[in-house]
């Protein structure tokens, strides 16, 4: 089926028990709000092509501290809204001189949103498994709305990811994304997830990132292979006790949502 | 300049560039052009040539200036210094100020701003070279960008201006028209027709006015009809149909693949459900999470489910965010910005 | 920035390998478009990579400074548009602007680049000023030496429009060389040119230097926290001025 584009303040139905996502209603009919994909899943809803990262409770995000303060962490998590963790949501407990000793300015964590206010006071935690102050890996940023094209359908494209590369994949909601594996394996990765950005908005993209993948990995072997077949999966390259513990797995509503938007708008 | 033609609409009744009297000048617009902005626009319009980035909804510094139940938006209309024939002084203006104002105005109607309480929406609108109209065509270009930046909108917006030559009224006014008519009438439109911008100067009989007010509305018609083209043709080019073999397909099965996962992380605990897949239809929930997820904006649902939470938090977050701002604030000197900067050299 | 993505970006240099691919002494893509501001006596729109910045040539009539009676006024403005990145913010202009709208000037002006003698109209009482504003319009690093490429190439495609203003016959602006900023940031030890917006944000060290058709210096300027060694500087006067020769050659010379 042919995606089509819709346009704010397009008419998507007459019917206002369709009114989904990114639209609105008004005397009787159904709008869209946003310029986006239509998504005619149960209701109508519309897919944006970008726009912010806004903070709901539950999402798992990526966060690099910007600043410290006696009793919490604060956070940019690529949205209006800066994100707080306090300190008791920390995994061990802090004494407060020791606050920026665990994580300075400039440091990068795993988080879960706890709990969104209507005044947009975002609070975080770390109480999680898997969730974690981050060493290694790379941080990979793009646009919030291209998230559920990188975890594809039931975790799909993620996994086929990580099963390629050998790495280690966190996406977060918030339009970052967390690697870590050989420098080898993640410089591949990196290129893999730059063309999802690339041709978020194109069909069959799980397939043709799994070609490229597949093509890149047939070329190379010729001549880097004595470099490889070494280690197994991913590699931990810290200290293991972190870096086992968790693959940073998606939780399952997660896949859920993912699935919904995807939904229609991905044959 | 004393180069006032005689007669602005000849003997058969074109005007002094060929055009008809309900005619508009010729359009060009580019979509997303600039990597750092949210969102972007690039239109010509005769002669003119504006460049709008839109950024946010991001945080809004000072704290003094954040609205506690919307977002605000910040509109700056701006010309370069070499935009028109006599240079002009860098920075800002009374009558840019005046133009930001009323711009920033007609875009209000239009967006969620209460989807965003706290931050801000900026809308730079820079003119590169003027040719009569600016206003309009950067309104025009101003609402291609905020939809090209995700920003949610009842409607675009599309502005045209009406004016009056040799008594007679016009359609979007060129250069010779602008200097030497008799009046002027910038006008910005929602789809249904609501006058977001009105400004008029000159003089005008009622009369007219009703006539020049329909005109405006025929040329924002055509205008939004231009708009939607350029903004469901920015991805033409890559729609091209792409073959995909077989075999991949079967290869790539999701379930073969989780379960691979599955495997390889052994112990580990991994939170993949076969069956979400299943699931996901029926789940009553869902739509409620999905909504949420995408910033959802249903017109009048919207601020219902935030109710349910918004009491004893409030005073914390009062002392927590001054934390917040003393922190960014450091931050901020890092970018260099400067507007109206004129370096004398000798 | 994250110490994740700094650390990456710098090991990746100290590995000799850049974010985008490049090599230690190439420059991005460049593409140059000249006289797109009718407007204006000459401007041109630079494409540095993904930065971009417009710059647009003014002539206007004018009064002499009383210790340069016989010769005509450059003045160089800059303007880190608010459209141009999120860190920019509207209002007056801060030391960084200044700082780069001065080094665009003093290269123009000290390599005698424009023959101001040529620009005088009465002595003592009207000479004319050329206005070289540059309008940054996407900051993705090094806007310092696409501001001065697009001045360069902005003037010259300027004709001074004598004419309209009845002071004689049009002409062209003129030119007697073509000065160009190459700026390098210093990377554990090693230079690179041409740094994007990344690597000017992990490298705390700059250095642009003007050089012109002769191989001649006429502008340098050092910026930013850390040092250079002698032996960088000269390194870097090297480099910059190869690739100020190569820039001139593909960009400018068929304008």
């Amino acid at each position: 089926m042919e995606r089509e584009i819709v346009i704010p303040g397009q008419l998507l139905s007459e019917n206002t028990a369709d009114a989904g996502s990114g639209t609105y209603v008004r005397d009787g009919k159904v709008y869209s709000l946003l310029y986006g994909v239509r998504n005619a899943k149960n209701r109508i809803s519309v897919i944006p092509f970008s726009g912010k990262y806004i903070p709901t409770s539950k999402d798992f995000v990526i966060g690099t501290v910007i600043d410290v303060t006696p009793s919490n962490w604060i956070f940019n998590i690529g949205s209006p809204y800066d994100g707080l963790l306090h300190a008791s949501e920390y995994p061990r407990r802090v004494d407060s001189s020791q606050m920026a000793a665990i994580m300075d300015v400039g440091d990068s964590a795993l988080l879960r949103v706890q709990d969104v206010s209507p005044a947009m006071k975002v609070e975080l935690s770390m109480r999680e498994r898997g969730l974690r102050p981050l060493k290694v890996g790379r941080l990979i940023e793009f646009v919030p709305a291209k998230v559920p094209r990188v975890i594809g359908h039931g975790g799909s494209m993620v996994s086929m990811l990580k099963k390629e590369t050998n790495c280690e994949i966190f996406v977060g909601q918030n339009g970052r994304v967390w690697i870590n594996g050989k420098d080898h394996d993640m410089d591949l990765l990196d290129n893999a997830i730059r063309m999802i950005m690339q041709q978020s908005h194109m069909d069959g993209l799980t397939d043709r990132i799994y070609q490229f993948l597949k093509s890149e990995k047939e070329n190379e072997k010729g001549i880097v292979s004595a470099d490889n077949g070494s280690v197994e999966g991913p590699v931990e390259a810290n200290s293991s006790d972190e870096a086992k513990e968790d693959q940073g797995e998606i939780s399952e509503d997660t896949y859920r949502k993912v699935d919904a938007l995807l939904e229609e708008t991905d044959e | 300049m004393s180069d006032k033609p005689e007669k602005f609409i000849d003997e058969n009744g074109l005007r002094l560039d060929g055009r008809q009297i309900n005619e508009i000048r010729q359009m060009k617009i580019k979509i997303g052009v600039l990597s750092r902005a949210d969102g972007s626009c690039y239109l010509e319009w005769g002669n003119n040539k504006i460049l709008v980035a839109v950024y946010g909804p991001r945080e809004l510094h000072p704290r003094r200036l954040q609205k506690a139940d919307s977002a605000l938006i910040r509109y700056r209309y701006n010309m370069a210094a070499f935009s028109v024939e006599d240079r002009i002084r860098p920075g800002p203006s009374r009558r840019s100020i005046e133009i930001s104002k009323v711009s920033r105005e007609a875009f209000e109607p239009v967006i969620m701003t209460h989807l965003y309480p706290g931050a801000v929406i900026d809308v730079f609108a820079e003119v590169l070279q003027a040719d009569a109209g600016t206003r309009t065509a950067a309104i025009n270009a101003a609402s291609i960008a905020l939809a090209d930046a995700g920003i949610p909108m009842k409607s675009l917006v599309s502005a045209c201006a009406v004016g009056k030559v040799d008594g007679q009224l016009v359609l979007d006014l060129n250069k010779a028209e602008d200097n030497y008519g008799q009046a002027d009438l910038p006008v910005a439109m929602t789809q249904d027709g609501e006058i977001t911008l009105l400004q008029m100067d000159g003089n005008l009989t009622p009369e007219e006015f009703k006539r020049a007010l329909e005109m405006c509305k025929e040329g924002c018609r055509q205008i939004m009809e231009m708009q939607k083209e350029a903004l469901r043709n920015k991805f033409a080019d890559d729609h091209l149909p792409i073959e995909v073999p077989d075999e991949i397909v079967e290869t790539l099965d999701v379930a073969a693949t989780l379960e691979d996962v599955v495997e390889e992380n052994e112990g580990d605990e991994v939170e993949v459900d076969d069956s979400s897949e299943e699931t996901v239809e029926e789940d009553p929930e869902l739509e409620s999470e999905v909504e949420v997820e995408t910033g959802d904006a249903d017109e009048y649902a919207a601020e219902e489910p935030e109710e349910a939470d918004a009491d004893d938090d409030i005073l914390e977050v009062e002392e927590e965010s001054v934390d917040l701002i003393d922190g960014e604030a450091g931050d901020e000197d890092e970018g260099v910005a400067n507007e109206g900067s004129e370096t004398r050299e000798q | 920035m994250s110490v994740l993505k700094k650390d990456y970006i710098y090991n990746l240099m100290l590995k000799g390998k850049r974010v985008d691919d490049r090599s230690f002494d190439q420059v991005r893509d460049i593409a140059l478009e000249t006289n797109v501001i009718d407007k204006a006596e000459g401007s041109a729109w630079v494409k540095y990579g993904e930065t971009e910045v417009l710059v647009g040539v003014k002539v206007q009539a004018g009064a002499p400074f009383p210790d340069s009676a016989g010769e005509g006024v450059i003045i160089t403005s800059l303007e880190l548009n608010p459209l141009a990145s999120p860190e920019f913010e509207a209002g007056p202009p801060k030391e960084g602007a200044i700082e780069m709208a001065r080094v665009t000037d003093r290269g123009i002006r000290e390599s005698g680049a424009i023959d101001l003698s040529k620009l005088c109209i009465t002595k003592g009482e009207e000479v004319w000023i050329i206005f070289i504003d540059i309008h940054v319009l996407n900051d993705a690093g090094n806007i310092q030496d696409a501001s001065s490429l697009g001045a360069i190439a902005a003037l010259m495609t300027t004709t001074i429009p004598a004419e309209r203003n009845g002071k004689g016959e049009d002409m062209a602006m003129p030119m007697r060389d073509t000065p160009l900023a190459i700026t390098l940031v210093n990377i554990g030890g090693s230079l690179m040119v041409d740094p994007g917006r990344d690597e000017e944000t992990v490298c705390d060290t700059k250095i642009t230097i003007v050089s012109n058709q002769d191989g001649s210096i006429s502008g340098m300027q050092k910026s930013g926290d850390g040092a250079l060694t002698e032996e960088q500087a000269l390194k870097a006067v090297e480099m910059a001025c190869e690739k100020a020769a190569e820039l001139r050659k593909v960009h400018l010379s068929n304008i």
